[in-house]
């Protein structure tokens, strides 16, 4: 199994490599905004089309989810947790038009992860001071250690959680391609012909049912995770 | 062609890459979606606010109105009320003073009548009375065909006149 495809290297700075995760998340960045622009243009005070109310509906859906989770304080933070679930959950489910999903490259959840561990450490600061902020360490004294490495273990657990579970469903995924493949060819063995021998028929159907616990569940559980877990830690920090 | 990452790897300009791409589409998605919908929801949500606000007002001003126009209703009634009693007031002593005149003249005609009747009965009378000693001469003269002296000739119309004086 590889990771993504180096598509091509710009040679500065020891080589840029552009890979499928970037040219993808591209594709998704120009796909995302696009339907924002289809879906918000000639907004009317008094809705008349369906386009308005979908958007209205998600916004309204995302800023009232950012408010129940993390209080009416923080609700600026809802079109970065907006920004943030999109990505995620159309980067995991673009596997489902044969693209490498972006999530299951670890540089892309770590980047994620950092963000939102970066937004903790800031909000913490901002809510209690660099003297709070590292006195929040030592309580109690004892476990200063271990405070400091849970802190640390935080993006880490994040990003592979996200990392993981979407590279395991693509691994699981090849696997039972090729395994339904191997299947196929071994049962129409029976068939004198090289042709019909070639036509791997298993694979119709059953990965199909897989996809939807693999692509669709696991795509949007795991937005909704981190999504959750970066709003639960940046309000706490505040606490 | 054919280069590819490790499976698990941490790629500093992946890293990098996803950090640029995740701040472009944050901004991207505040300004196309985030932005004019909150705008469109601000401005519904003050539209909405507004006519409330105004059909306070209006309903403040009905009110008021309504106050204003009872109280002119009470006003008119009670002004009403006061024309009504000073007409019937007046009219009562108009009708008052018309009877007392009436009466008043009634009393003076009937004065006047009785005066009169009074002078006509007694002109009635001298009249009667004289014609009567007339007559009572020629009569007497005539019955009694003699002449009786002029004193007792007097005297007889006198008496006559007096009877019938009292008799009246």
């Amino acid at each position: 199994m590889n990771g993504p495809q180096i598509y091509f290297t710009i040679p500065v700075l020891g080589g840029i490599p552009i890979t499928e995760t970037i040219v993808n998340t591209w594709i998704l960045i120009a796909f995302i905004t696009t339907v924002c622009i289809f879906l918000t243009r000639g907004m009317k005070i008094i809705p008349t089309g369906r386009r308005q109310q979908i958007a209205e509906k998600l916004v309204t859906m995302l800023y009232n989810l950012v408010e129940e989770v993390m209080g009416k304080k923080y609700i600026k933070f809802a079109p970065y947790i907006g920004a943030l679930f999109t990505i995620s959950i159309l980067g995991s489910l673009s596997s489902l038009t044969g693209m490498r999903p972006i999530t299951a490259d670890l540089s892309t959840t770590l980047g994620w992860a950092l963000v939102t561990f970066v937004m903790v450490q800031v909000n913490n600061i901002r809510a209690h001071g660099v003297g709070g902020w590292l006195k929040s360490f030592t309580q109690p004294v004892v476990m200063t250690p271990l405070n400091i490495i849970s802190e640390i273990a935080n993006p880490i657990s994040m990003s592979f959680r996200h990392f993981g579970n979407i590279a395991a469903g693509m691994v699981i995924t090849s696997l039972i391609y090729t395994a339904l493949a191997s299947l196929s060819s071994f049962v129409l063995q029976i068939v004198p012909s090289v042709f019909i021998q070639s036509i791997p028929i298993f694979q119709a159907g059953l990965p199909a049912i897989l996809s939807i616990y693999f692509d669709l569940f696991t795509s949007f559980l795991q937005a909704y995770i981190f999504c959750m877990l970066t709003m639960v830690f940046v309000q706490s920090a505040g606490e | 062609m054919g280069e590819y990452l490790s499976f698990v790897d941490i790629n500093t300009w992946e890293l990098i890459f996803t950090w640029v791409n995740l701040l472009i589409l944050f901004l991207l998605m505040k300004k196309f979606l985030f932005k004019p919908v909150r705008a469109i929801l601000d401005k519904r949500e003050e539209e909405v606010r507004k006519m409330y606000d105004d059909a306070e007002a209006a309903k403040t001003d009905a009110a008021a109105l309504e106050a204003q126009y009872s109280e002119k209703l009470a006003g008119a009634q009670q002004e009403a009320r006061e024309i009504v009693e000073a007409a019937r007031r007046r009219a009562a002593e108009q009708s008052g003073e018309i009877v007392s005149e009436a009466r008043n003249k009634a009393a003076d005609l009937l004065q006047k009548a009785n005066v009169q009747i009074e002078s006509e009965r007694k002109d009635a009378v001298n009249e009667i009375k004289s014609e009567l000693s007339s007559i009572a001469v020629d009569i007497a003269g005539k019955v009694i065909e003699r002449d009786i002296n002029e004193k007792d000739h007097e005297k007889l119309i006198q008496e006559f006149i007096d009877g019938i004086g009292e008799a009246s």
